[in-house]
């Protein structure tokens, strides 16, 4: 299982970087997404996972084994909350840079940022 | 106690409150800076407490500590709130002459407050996941606050801040998560308890994970090799925001570096990552004040000379690496986080002025402004003299404490680094001095009115003054900071209560 994980994990991250690194903001976004779910991957791998594990419900009078750790999952929606709203930010701040700059590759908008005298 | 919740809830109380009020300009700025007067006041309230009585602690929920969330608030805690509070009350005071119309309804008040909110509460907190939430706020806010007016260059720069930030939080999470699977817990005082028992192979996984950590905030406060965002992005914000931003935001990253490298990791070769951090100085100090040297925009000298600062603060975490010279050096850090802040922001806010008075902010095409606004001037001198480390101004203590310290410990090597690079921060900044104050007039009157924004910019420029005729209250209370997160045994003591030690997880 944690070998399993792991591959899927680093191939997520590698598939990530080729898309930031591409010449396309859209395609940047989508990295940054591909970053983002392969690091709550990572959290659950360490939380540690058995597919025999109950949820993290702890009653009276029964002993508190084979259940889940509840911070993984716990940290993981707060890091989906933050990523979607930075995702959203980031794919406003693209359509807005592709009406004001007509591109939509950061190259081109770095070369042509050098032209134009800072305000 | 509760009203440690107080620096993150009333900037966020206020920012809804600016938000609903929007199209009231008047109004929104009699809050603005009545809001940040008080939460000023608070805050020094709270490091007279926190220095008479110890650290305070908050748990969130009462959930207790290694559980729950916790607030800390120690010493060095309370010196970066009230410098982020002061340096903030200035800048709104300074924004309310500077803002424009449709920036102001472009809610530039919520967003800056937002930021306060992400910035006061980076400080705060007590536990790892939570400084991450408190840095995407910070960021969240940041990026509105540059972008506000959305002009071409603001676009272009914010993707780039953006871009760069999105990959520091990715790796950020990842680093915590690995943390939480070698060493079981998150919150700082638990992990400086736990991490200190750690050795052989578990300490170098510790290591480094730890050095994930580095990255990130290495990032955040602009150190070589990964300062180039910072010189585009920083000039493209509105005037006086810029300000704050030079001040507090790279600064959260020094103080995420002095609080996790001196005081959470503690396992055995951690000095692994102050030493890099040592190295690392050298190359910030020295690039950063080259690339200061041959621009020719006075914010973007102003940005270059931020990273080359970075680097003085980041030598004094690097030179903690040494037991004997450890307490002088974070001493160091810690007063010299304070002048920087103080300096840094006051050249911005006196660039800002003075592109006004010229109308420019180009170097070639300003020129008399000595003539045009001679008090300008006066600020001027006095802050770019303390930046290059003159006495009897504040930079000249703060960079002597940090040389001393180099000296004894024998790391002559980047002593002479640190003085090269306070002698040519002295040329650059003789630099902006004869083009912009003495070069023949640029214009008969001034530009654009600016007296307004005087006053706030004298309140820095004095305190930079009076920091460096009468720092012993300020050294004192740097070097009781300083033994503070060398020594966590009380931070610990009261986050964790006394609570039975617990078992590391295997």
């Amino acid at each position: 299982m944690e070998f399993a994980m792991a591959a899927v994990i680093g191939v997520m991250f590698a598939a990530g970087t080729y898309m930031i690194l591409r010449p396309n903001l859209i395609r940047m976004v989508m990295g940054f997404g591909l970053y983002a779910n392969a690091g709550n991957l990572l959290l659950i791998a360490c939380g540690g996972y058995q597919l025999d594990w109950q949820a993290p419900f702890v009653s009276e009078g029964v002993p508190p084994t084979g259940l889940m750790d509840p911070i993984p999952p716990d940290i993981i929606l707060t890091a989906i909350v933050i990523n979607f709203a930075v995702g959203a930010l980031l794919l406003t701040l693209c359509y807005r840079v592709y009406l004001d700059h007509h591109t939509d590759n950061p190259e081109e908008l770095s070369a042509r940022g050098r032209e134009e005298p800072t305000a | 106690m509760t009203l440690l919740i107080v620096p993150v809830l009333a900037p966020f109380l206020t920012a809804v409150t600016l938000a609903l009020l929007s199209g009231h300009a008047r109004l929104e700025k009699a809050l603005t800076l009545t809001a940040a007067g008080a939460l000023t006041a608070f805050v020094f309230w709270l490091l007279h407490h926190v220095d008479q009585n110890g650290p305070a602690v908050m748990v969130v929920g009462g959930w207790a500590a290694p559980w729950g969330i916790a607030f800390v608030a120690d010493r060095l805690t309370c010196i970066m709130l009230c410098l982020s509070m002061s340096v903030g009350t200035v800048v709104l005071a300074y924004t309310l002459w500077s803002v424009e119309p449709l920036q102001q309804r472009h809610f530039f008040y919520p967003l800056f407050y937002i930021m306060l909110v992400g910035v006061n509460w980076s400080f705060l907190t007590g536990d790892l996941f939570n400084l991450f939430v408190a840095y995407e706020v910070m960021l969240i806010g940041s990026y509105g606050a540059l972008m506000v007016g959305a002009s071409k260059a603001q676009l272009r720069e914010t993707m780039k801040y953006l871009a760069i930030n999105s990959i520091a939080s990715t790796l950020f999470v990842v680093g915590c998560g690995l943390i939480y699977a070698t060493v079981g817990t998150l919150n700082m005082a638990d992990l400086s308890a736990r991490t200190a028992a750690l050795h052989g192979d578990q300490a170098a996984l510790v290591t480094a994970v730890s050095m994930l950590f580095l990255v990130v905030f290495a990032m955040k406060a602009a150190a070589f090799p990964l300062f180039f965002w910072l010189p585009d992005s920083y000039p493209v914000a509105p005037a006086g925001v810029n300000g704050y931003f030079a001040g507090l935001l790279t600064k959260v990253g020094v103080y995420s570096l002095l609080r996790v490298f001196i005081l959470v990791f503690r396992q055995d070769g951690h000095e692994l990552a102050t030493q890099t951090l040592l190295v690392l100085s050298g190359f910030t100090m020295l690039l950063g004040v080259l690339g200061a040297m041959c621009q020719w925009e006075i914010r973007k000298i102003l940005s270059w000379h931020i990273i080359s600062q970075v680097g003085y603060m980041v030598m004094g975490i690097g030179l903690a690496a040494n037991p004997a010279i450890a307490e002088i050096a974070v001493a160091g850090t810690i007063f010299y986080v304070v002048h920087h802040i103080i300096v840094k922001s006051s050249l911005f806010l006196i660039g800002g002025i003075a592109g006004r008075v010229a109308g420019s902010q180009e170097l070639t095409r300003m020129g008399g402004v000595i003539d045009l606004a001679p008090g300008v001037a006066g600020f001027f001198l006095v802050a770019s003299l303390s930046l290059a480390g003159m006495p009897p101004f504040s930079g000249f203590l703060s960079k002597f404490v940090l040389v001393r310290a180099g000296a004894t410990g024998g790391n002559y090597l980047i002593v002479s680094i640190a003085i090269v690079t306070s002698f040519l921060t002295l040329y650059s900044m003789s630099k902006i001095w004869s083009y912009v104050f003495w070069q023949g007039r640029c214009c008969d009157a001034p530009r654009a009115a600016y007296r307004g924004m005087m006053a706030p910019t004298a309140i820095l420029v004095l305190f930079t003054i009076g920091m460096g005729l009468w720092a012993q209250p300020f050294l004192r209370l740097a070097g009781a900071a300083a033994r503070d997160i060398l020594n966590p045994r009380s931070y610990v003591a009261s986050v964790l209560g006394n609570a039975a030690p617990r078992e590391t997880r295997p």
